[in-house]
């Protein structure tokens, strides 16, 4: 066994599958998609649990900036499910029957990485744990009187 | 085609958590002229301080030094924690519970706020700021406390905005940003009220951001002033500063200031200019970072400053309390500063009356009576460790002091842990950490006491512990004083002995402000119950102690 091994991927190890190369899906894993920016300033996305796979589609939900977002959810596994979402005011509840469709209205700050999942059993460590991650800038009159500084 | 099971519309998960949804109009006719006179309605805590002076004293006095040995509790709150949030290992309950006529009104870590019933614990509404878990955090996942007045409670989220609630309903009624998280700032500080204005400051010194302290008209959000704690380029203060470095100097207000109505003045303490313990890259005094500032709440005007620690190179924030008292009919303040001595200023004008050590261990440098400071201890040259007491979590930490006018002694928790610093230059990157050294404070050969001096800095009596003492203390009417332990213990103690009288284990540390209130005559005393926060920087002994979000709540048995 060497201790620097040449890179792998997730698929190599089998991190991307449920009970492979460990016993839940490695969270997050899932794919990526964008929110639609709707001319109203709403926007539009959509959650899936896929089919016996433990995992969100998209797991991580890219919005262009903070505000008002729509959701279509969609349970297309054999499995009951739920999610939690955030959203200023409290936090957004929807139980998931088997082959289920529900709605969520959200209203989120910008920028930053939020959290949303399954909360039934360990729904949540096994994989179906995702992100909606908020782009863009705060907004101008709560930003520093100062020059642009170097980012990382 | 697959016919779909309809699921419906998420809706908010208090809806299934036993919450009631409103509370009582009770905040409704809390107006300024309530606010001015907070002690004169002891059956209620309705400020930070539990009044403007900051004294943190309740002349509630049903729980003497001859019953409190009776002390058991009354009811448990607990929010638990969810899911990833920021912080996941380093939040802490530190707020202040503020109660208006049987309501009480609370903050949690991660945008929590809560509606209470203060007799029973009942939960009436509950308000959830969605907070990135990547918001930028020096210390963890904390918030000191809501203000409340006209009918609305206010409170800062972690992603720094600004919120008012409808205190009936925890419905938001405006929310403004006031604080850039990108820059690596955030906020944790409990709000204060001030005639028309809520005024709030941020967090972020240890990231390089430009401290600054703000002002909200209640009504409406709209953004009343700000107040910047670093100069401006041809600002007063600038020359303390090299060119350019005040942008990143610091100087933050994560602490709740106090007010005098009759001098109509603000004393809002500053926070460690940046970075922390490099201090050859911003050679000078570095105002106004480590002050009191005494400050105009109508327009933001600073009309004076002292500074604490000129050019800090130990990380000894001053925002902590300026507690108001008089003597001789003279207007002074108190400040119990990091760096381990007590302060006593004329609030007027800023002039020191007398300074005075209060812990036993400062190498750091001295400070002579009239205020000259002498460092002697500090990181200097690149990669050479240095040791210093103080340690950078402070002789005494942001827990606040408390001072009672029954005794005329304040109460003060004390830490007595050093540290090593090893200076390491760094290339400033914004939302990057920004120190400028490697740190590791001691976690042997520590202690801490709770400490009763009087105005002069003479120690009247001690109660010595075997780690910091680091919970706000409380002193009330019946003479009893109030804390709590790292290690979960809230004591009660003679006021004027020191004598230890009662104990309760609440099963994590407390590191809060313990606030007392009553309904029909019965007392209570609420203490948040949470250990976390910046413990590797104040009590890394304690580190690994258990987590919690309880707020533990005693009164004497009825019968």
């Amino acid at each position: 066994m060497t201790i620097t091994g040449s890179p792998r991927t997730l698929s190599d190890l089998g991190l991307d599958r449920q009970n492979h190369g460990t016993l839940g899906r490695l969270l997050n894993s899932g794919p990526v998609a964008e929110a639609e920016d709707g001319p109203d300033g709403r926007m539009r996305g959509r959650l899936r649990v896929v089919p016996d796979q433990m995992v969100w589609d998209p797991a991580v939900l890219y919005l262009p900036h903070g505000g008002r977002l729509d959701l279509d959810i969609v349970n297309d596994d054999s499995s009951t499910h739920t999610v939690l979402l955030p959203s200023n005011g409290d936090k957004q509840f929807l139980a998931l029957p088997v082959r289920s469709r529900g709605k969520a209205h959200l209203e989120l700050d910008g920028p930053g990485c939020y959290w949303f999942s399954s909360v039934i059993g360990n729904d949540e460590g096994s994989g179906l744990t995702g992100a909606i991650v908020v782009g863009g800038e705060v907004a101008e009159q709560a930003r520093l009187d100062r020059p642009e500084q170097p980012r990382p | 085609m697959t016919d779909y099971v309809d699921a419906g519309t998420a809706v908010n998960q208090g809806e299934f958590a036993g919450v009631t949804g409103f509370a009582p109009p009770v905040v409704r006719g809390l107006d300024h002229e309530r606010l001015l006179h907070a002690r004169s309605e002891p059956q209620n805590w309705l400020t930070y301080y539990g009044a403007y002076d900051g004294q943190r004293y309740s002349p509630l006095d049903q729980i003497t030094t001859g019953n409190v040995h009776r002390l058991a509790p009354a009811w448990i709150f607990q929010s638990g924690a969810a899911g990833i949030h920021a912080g996941a290992s380093t939040y802490a309950f530190e707020a202040a519970p503020i109660v208006v006529d049987g309501i009480m009104f609370l903050a949690g870590w991660d945008g929590w706020i809560w509606a209470l019933d203060a007799r029973t614990g009942s939960l009436l509404w509950r308000y959830k700021h969605a907070v990135p878990f990547d918001t930028p955090l020096c210390c963890g996942n904390v918030n000191r406390g809501v203000a409340v007045a006209q009918g609305k409670v206010f409170a800062v989220s972690l992603n720094a905005h600004v919120l008012a609630l409808d205190a009936e309903t925890g419905r938001c009624v405006w929310d403004v940003p006031f604080g850039d998280v990108r820059a690596g700032e955030s906020a944790t500080v409990a709000p204060l009220v001030v005639k028309d204005k809520v005024i709030v400051g941020s967090s972020g010194g240890e990231f390089g951001v430009r401290g600054h302290l703000d002002a909200f008209d209640l009504e409406t959000g709209r953004h009343a002033w700000r107040t910047y704690t670093v100069p401006g380029p041809g600002e007063p203060g600038a020359d303390t500063w090299p060119e350019n470095a005040t942008v990143r100097g610091g100087g933050n207000c994560w602490i709740t200031g106090t007010f005098d109505p009759e001098l109509n003045l603000l004393y809002w303490g500053t926070g460690n200019p940046s970075p922390d313990f490099d201090g050859e890259v911003r050679p000078g005094d570095n105002l106004y970072t480590d002050c009191v500032l005494a400050v105009d709440p109508d327009t933001g005007e600073i009309r004076w400053h002292y500074q604490y620690n000129p050019h800090d190179v130990w990380d000894y924030d001053s925002n902590m309390e300026n507690i108001l008292f008089e003597e001789d009919g003279r207007k002074l303040l108190g400040h119990f500063n990091k760096n381990g001595y007590f302060f006593v200023l004329d609030r007027t004008d800023g002039t020191l009356v007398r300074v005075t050590p209060f812990v036993d261990r400062i190498d750091w440098g001295e400070i002579s009576a009239d205020g000259t400071v002498t460092p002697q201890i500090y990181p200097d040259a690149e990669g050479e460790p240095v040791h210093f007491w103080p340690g950078p979590g402070g002789g005494k930490e942001w827990t606040h002091a408390a001072y009672s006018p029954r005794t005329g002694l304040f109460y003060v928790p004390a830490q007595d842990v050093g540290a090593t610093i090893t200076r390491r230059r760094q290339e400033f990157k914004e939302g990057n950490p920004y120190w400028g050294a490697s740190v590791a404070v001691d976690t042997e050969d520590m202690a801490g006491y709770l400490t009763a001096v009087d105005a002069h800095g003479r120690e009247a009596w001690r109660w010595t512990n075997d780690v910091p003492m680091c919970a706000s203390v409380l002193a009330t009417g019946g003479d009893v004083v109030f804390t709590g332990e790292p290690t979960g213990e809230v004591n009660g103690y003679h006021a004027r002995t020191g004598e230890l009288l009662w104990q309760f284990q609440t099963g994590s540390g407390i590191h809060s402000s313990p606030t007392t209130y009553s309904i029909d005559g019965r007392q209570y005393l609420a203490v948040p119950s949470g250990w976390g926060s910046w413990a590797d920087g104040f009590l890394p002994g304690l580190i690994g102690g258990s987590h919690g979000d309880a707020l533990v709540v005693f009164a004497l048995p009825e019968h």
